[in-house]
């Protein structure tokens, strides 16, 4: 896994530590989702229900001038990791004016994003500080293609008279299944075959039964279901173990992302 | 008797000097001579020692006269002033409005009365006068020398207090890390970091960044963030560059500001690099529970020490020389140690401070070495010979004991 990225205009570094700083604000730690066009900011604070939820999408290539990432595997070209939101944005308030700002992903003693900046100086030679920002890489996480929605929309309407929170989990195997649990019933519903997208993680070291999970807010899941009144061109569903789930539709030429953190 | 005059201004900076070595414990010595007034102050756990000089020229009027000889030698009786923080702290805590009101300031003792008046003459013909009892109590002072060591940096202090500000950090240690051709402002390194640590920042600088840059070989030092921080304001204050001296870890780093009217010396235990003794704290500012820790096993450790020749030698001497005034000794652990409050003299070479560390069940661990070497006054007036052997352990290669 590899990233370096490079800012050098004022402006976009501005823009971006202002960003930070509201992320900061937002959640104690986050979940910095890279991918080769985009940076997504995810609050992975667990939540219960009522709470507020967030995330965040920046095209790279409007901060940028430098950006290079390579993901877990050529199909699943992208990195995902957690660091405490603070991290970053004192780190960027160390580039207030700077000539450049440099941020990659590193492994000294441990995972670390590191943010090395280029001052500008007193004397001819410019003085560079860095922040080595201690990161969780997160792995176990799986894609699959969703069972038609209306099918989803009424087996968890079912559900939501039992319980007010869910697992929803799948494995490479194109299997999925919504279960809930109660102290009285577990209800389980299982969809087979549903095949899962080539940009699977097939490097990791995982099992293709092994399941990723996670737990969410019934009425959230409900709410995006039921707003879906057509089927769409394409469902897929990206699940992290334990931090969220990841619903990707495409209609015609209108993408829609939902996103729905885990509960503690 | 001490009598000196200053003008608002320079009130100013002498509030500062106050306030600097108000930081570094309960206590400041007021230690006039006619070198001039110095402000010394040394915490308990003796990682830290200040020093302020005001050379007479600094003030409007400065008179300094020894009062009646005791000894045979001639040789003047100090006036050993010991304050406590809170008295006199208070007295300068608004600089600015300070220099603006006070028109002349006068300190002078009475030794009659044990106490020190600080007298303002302000605007609208406003007398402010603020008298503090002093307690008789020897300072320490330190046989260190900045010319021992190896490595020498000269900068603005306001290049540091900016590259501190950045480095973000709410650790409570920062290291130096030098190389012939470079400095490296940095957090002390952890070795294992996980997602709650909090971040390693580094921050290098040019040798062309300093007014002077002698480094003698690679190092590495570590110390207490927030002493370094308070004796940075100060330089600032002044506008006088500071001089960091410094040499292995282990030893004291001795920041240095040297002005034509003042002179301030702050040392700082750094944190050593034995990491055979004991367990190792992340951090050199002792709690207050370690601290007590350390006394009472230093206490434990010297009873039972015999092997220590320097030291049990010193320690006799003192007491032969100078009988213990029960009175006026506090705690009584630390008087058995280099003491900072009774009149138990001893003189404290380096490797016993050191030693004592190693003691039995002490779970000091030596890294928060000192900078022992602590002597009083007194010790000057008689010429023992075995001061001359407790002064020679304290040798730098006398790291044996550690």
């Amino acid at each position: 896994m590899k990233f370096r990225a490079k800012i050098v205009d004022a402006a976009c570094l501005n823009h971006f530590t202002r960003v930070s700083n509201m992320i900061a604000k937002l959640a104690k730690t986050c979940s910095l989702r890279i991918s080769p066009d985009k940076l997504n900011f995810i609050l992975s604070d667990k939540l219960a229900s009522g709470g507020v939820s967030m995330w965040c999408e920046l095209e790279q290539e409007n901060f940028f001038s430098e950006f290079q990432m390579e993901g877990v595997s050529a199909e699943n070209n992208e990195i995902y990791l957690e660091l405490t939101s603070e991290n970053l944005s004192r780190a960027l308030k160390t580039a207030q004016n700077a000539r450049a700002l440099k941020i990659k992903l590193t492994n000294k003693h441990f995972p670390c994003l590191t943010v090395s900046v280029e001052l500008f100086s007193s004397s001819s030679s410019s003085r560079i500080v860095t922040h080595d920002i201690p990161i969780k890489v997160i792995s176990n996480s799986v894609s699959i293609y969703l069972p038609a929605l209306k099918t989803m929309k009424s087996v968890v309407e079912k559900m939501k008279n039992i319980s007010n929170h869910l697992v929803i989990e799948a494995n490479l195997n194109g299997e999925l299944n919504l279960k809930i649990e109660t102290e009285l019933v577990c209800v389980t519903t299982h969809f087979k075959d549903l095949g899962n997208p080539p940009s699977c993680n097939t490097s990791q070291d995982r099992r293709p039964e092994d399941m990723a999970e996670v737990h969410v807010d019934i009425k959230k899941l409900l709410q995006f279901l039921a707003g879906q009144q057509v089927t769409p061109t394409r469902a897929l569903c990206n699940i992290v173990s334990n931090r969220i789930v990841h619903f990707d539709l495409l209609h015609e030429d209108v993408s829609l992302q939902y996103f729905i953190p885990a509960l503690s | 008797v001490l009598k000196c005059w200053m003008n608002g201004s320079q009130v100013k900076v002498f509030g500062k000097a106050v306030q600097t070595v108000a930081r570094v414990s309960e206590a400041l010595w007021l230690d006039p001579s006619e070198k001039g007034l110095a402000l010394r102050s040394v915490n308990s756990c003796h990682s830290t020692y200040g020093y302020v000089l005001f050379s007479p020229v600094f003030f409007q009027h400065y008179q300094w006269s020894a009062s009646a000889t005791v000894t045979d030698n001639d040789i003047p009786l100090n006036l050993n002033c010991k304050l406590a923080i809170k008295s006199i702290l208070p007295i300068f805590r608004c600089l600015t409005s300070l220099e603006r009101n006070v028109e002349k300031c006068r300190i002078f003792t009475r030794s009659d009365k044990c106490k020190v008046v600080f007298q303002f003459f302000c605007r609208h013909g406003l007398k402010r006068t603020h008298n503090v009892s002093f307690e008789e109590s020897q300072p320490l002072k330190t046989l260190l020398e900045k010319n021992m060591c190896t490595n020498l940096l000269m900068i603005n202090p306001r290049l540091l207090t900016e590259a501190i500000v950045l480095l973000t950090s709410n650790q409570e240690d920062v290291t130096f890390a030098v190389t012939p051709g470079n400095f490296c402002l940095k957090n002390s390194s952890e070795e294992s970091l996980d997602l709650t640590s909090s971040v390693y920042s580094e921050m290098f600088f040019g040798p062309e960044e300093f007014d002077f840059f002698q480094v003698g070989f690679d190092t590495e030092i570590t110390f207490c963030f927030k002493e370094l921080k308070g004796i940075l304001t100060f330089s600032e204050a002044i506008h006088a560059p500071i001089s960091i001296y410094f040499d292995l870890p282990g030893k004291p780093v001795i920041l240095s500001i040297d002005d034509m009217l003042l002179e301030a010396n702050f040392i700082l235990a750094t944190l050593s690099d034995y990491p055979s003794k004991a367990s190792s704290p992340q951090s050199l500012c002792l709690s207050q529970a370690r601290r007590s820790d350390w006394t009472l096993s230093s206490a434990k450790a010297s009873k039972s020490r015999n092997s220590q020749a320097p030291e049990s030698i010193s320690r006799t001497a003192a007491k032969r020389l100078f009988p213990k005034d029960p009175s006026k000794s506090s705690s009584t652990v630390e008087t058995k140690r280099a003491s900072v409050n009774g009149d138990d003299i001893s003189e404290v070479p380096e490797t016993v401070v050191s030693d004592t560390e190693a003691g039995p069940g002490s779970s000091h661990p030596t890294k928060f070495s000192c900078f022992g070497a602590f002597y009083s006054e007194q010790q000057e007036h008689v010429s023992h010979p075995l001061d001359s052997l407790a002064i020679a352990s304290d040798s730098e290669e006398d790291a044996s004991g550690r």
